[in-house]
């Protein structure tokens, strides 16, 4: 690596030097505690992934360039030069790392892993070396934001062709849309997943609660998030602020995927509009007797896995479990405090990266598949698209014999008049 | 050798608490001016008011307390311990009345403190020396440890020296005499402080506690200061 692109790399890594940063750089005293909660760790038993060893490699880099230690006595806390090799590391800490939080759980201090993380993402996509399939879907996603007005007659078009199957699950008055879209002043706009499992069961559910809401153009999920690029991922969230803004809406609820949720709950900063996920909706919903449903619909015992960007991360804790209440007689909990639920391990991009990571995350995740046989359910539900695909994967690969659902769905399928 | 010692207990007791404190401070003073993040960092479920609850994780180390349990009583037994010695010392500033309020030996404890707090230093070091724990650890946090030691044990050496076995030619007087008339930079070391038969411990006790004061803002000793702020993050 030459003087110019370490230099460069150093401007990244203090870009991101605020307070909270330092903090976290500056106190952990490796005591230990953590070793337990990352569920990579716990799964697969090197040193490396754990929590306090992943945010030391980001440490020691820190400690040799920000640090007058790092200059004057260098072996002290081990600080180590920004090369190929300190590369190579980063992205091994990096992307293992899902970005749970369990760790902060554990930690005497409350040290964010994921932050630290961060440092490590942009470093690598400084270096180049960051998995190019994430920067790619994050700048197609940019891209779509800048020029939706000429994609929207086809998405309008598809949209047409998902309505039949909204009606069949939920029979609308004559004369309403199924998947309204450009309300101004809409009471709430909902921004789903490219797929129309996202759009289907959340209209029907709009549609049952008599909800005045309209579909978003854009998708909620955030790959800029992912590969950990501040700008991108202020840009991709961008175009959903400025459409609710637009179109002077009261509430943006996200659909099923955690990164959005907490990118939108917690990054966009002040607005004029609330930001809620589709689980807090749907309970709020049920609370009110907005829509009512069929407790004979869900055969089976129910297992909910907490998808840690909206559960630990985000707060959504007991609008699940609520809205499971509404739905079955036969729910039982995976662990005796949510907080403690493991990860699925496919968070931080690592289920967007597909084939490439399938391997290390089902190697990584074998205690989340142990959570999910201890419990013995027919129904493993989650609301999380990342969550989803990655129980799928490990229902698959370990034989778990679950049948893995969106919550949200399965609101859907239940509802009655 | 003279000159030595009186380095040792002169001129670099005032350089070593000039680098403690000045060095706190502009180390905090550094963090402190960082701008903000710009997001909530807590995790959930929350407990209201979040400051009281930063304030009990700072200082009870729950977390500590459920995953590690022997490890937190160590903790615990040590951090207190230190709290404890560090007031003993501060009462023997005999001219401050404000830090005098209840008259006892000094110091407190009759010597268990520093014993218990020797064996916390020991237990946090042996278990630094297995993995995985071994595998986190960095020199610093060995030689902190180390440090800390030598300071504890040289220091309760002299306390035991005088509480477990009547020794009085070095006691809590000369101690009193010495460190007041550092606090009022009129230096004046007492014959009992450099020439009788402990003074070796009373000198590496202090050479030991002034590197450690000269270490601190450098190090993740810090996390005395840092600890709360950081809680607080968590706790929203």
């Amino acid at each position: 690596m030459d003087a110019d692109t370490r230099d460069e790399l150093l401007k990244l890594f203090s870009s991101k030097l605020n307070r909270a940063m330092r903090y976290y750089l500056e106190t952990c005293t490796r005591c230990g505690v953590c070793v337990e909660a990352c569920h990579v760790h716990a799964s697969m038993g090197q040193s490396r992934y754990i929590a306090a060893y992943r945010a030391e490699i980001v440490r020691r880099i820190y400690k040799k360039y920000f640090k007058g230690r790092g200059r004057l006595w260098p072996s002290v806390a081990e600080a180590k030069e920004l090369n190929q090799m300190a590369i190579d590391e980063l992205f091994d800490a990096a992307y293992s790392c899902t970005g749970c939080r369990r760790c902060m759980v554990y930690c005497p201090f409350g040290i964010d892993t994921q932050m630290m993380m961060g440092i490590a993402k942009l470093l690598l996509i400084g270096a180049s070396a960051e998995p190019e399939i994430l920067t790619m879907l994050a700048d197609m996603s940019v891209e779509k934001g800048k020029s939706y007005e000429t994609s929207k007659p086809g998405f309008v078009a598809g949209l047409k062709r998902l309505e039949d199957d909204v009606v069949d699950k939920w029979r609308l008055e004559a004369g309403r849309t199924p998947i309204p879209t450009e309300v101004e002043g809409a009471d709430l706009l909902y921004v789903a997943l490219a797929g129309a499992h996202s759009i289907i069961p959340a209209a029907a559910v709009f549609n049952a609660a008599g909800e005045n809401w309209s579909l978003s153009f854009f998708e909620a999920v955030n790959f800029g998030a992912f590969v950990g690029d501040p700008t991108k991922t202020k840009l991709i969230l961008n175009r959903i602020v400025d459409e609710a803004r637009r179109l002077k809406v009261k509430e943006v609820c996200i659909c099923e995927c955690g990164t959005a949720y907490r990118v939108m709950k917690q990054l966009s900063g002040d607005h004029p509009f609330s930001v809620s996920s589709i689980t807090e909706v749907h309970a709020r919903y049920l609370r009110a007797n907005r829509i009512r449903l069929d407790k004979t619909k869900i055969r089976g015992t129910v297992i909910y896995h907490d998808p840690c960007q909206i559960a630990r991360n985000g707060g959504v804790i007991d609008e699940p479990r609520y809205i499971l209440s509404q739905l079955t007689d036969h729910y039982t909990e995976m662990t005796e405090d949510p907080t403690y639920n493991w990860c699925c391990g496919g968070g931080g991009g690592l289920v967007a990266l597909g084939e490439e990571t399938l391997d290390f995350r089902m190697k990584s995740a074998r205690v989340k598949a142990e959570q999910i046989q201890a419990a013995n359910a027919a129904i493993l539900a989650t609301a999380c698209e990342n969550c989803h695909t990655q129980l799928g994967d490990l229902n698959d690969h370990y034989e778990l014999g679950v049948e893995v659902r969106f919550l949200s769905s399965m609101v859907a399928d239940a509802l009655v008049p | 050798m003279d000159k030595l010692i009186y380095f040792i207990l002169v001129p670099m007791v005032y350089i070593a608490s000039g680098v403690f404190v000045l060095g706190t401070i502009v180390r905090l003073v550094k963090i402190f001016r960082e701008p903000k993040h710009p997001s909530p960092l807590q995790i959930y479920p929350e407990k209201k008011p979040a400051w009281l609850w930063a304030f009990v994780d700072t200082f009870t180390f729950p977390t500590v307390r459920r995953h590690k349990p022997l490890l937190w009583v160590f903790l615990m037994v040590f951090h207190i311990g230190l709290l404890l010695l560090i007031i003993g010392h501060l009462e023997l500033f005999a001219e401050i009345d404000l830090i005098q309020i209840i008259p006892h030996n000094i110091f407190l404890g009759g010597g268990w403190v520093g014993l218990l707090v020797a064996i916390s230093l020991l237990y946090f070091l042996f278990r630094r020396l297995a993995s995985p724990v071994r595998d986190l650890s960095v020199p610093e946090d060995y030689y902190l440890l180390i440090l800390l030691f030598l300071v504890v044990i040289f220091g309760s050496q002299m306390d035991w020296a005088r509480s477990w076995y009547f020794y009085e030619e070095m006691g809590v007087d000369h101690y009193r005499e010495y460190l007041s008339s550092l606090l009022f930079f009129e230096p004046y070391l007492p014959a009992e402080i450099t020439d009788t038969g402990h003074s070796f411990m009373l000198v590496i006790h202090v050479f030991f506690a002034n590197l450690f004061l000269i270490f601190f803002p450098f190090t993740q000793a810090m996390h005395a200061f840092l600890s709360l702020p950081v809680n607080k993050l968590r706790r929203g």
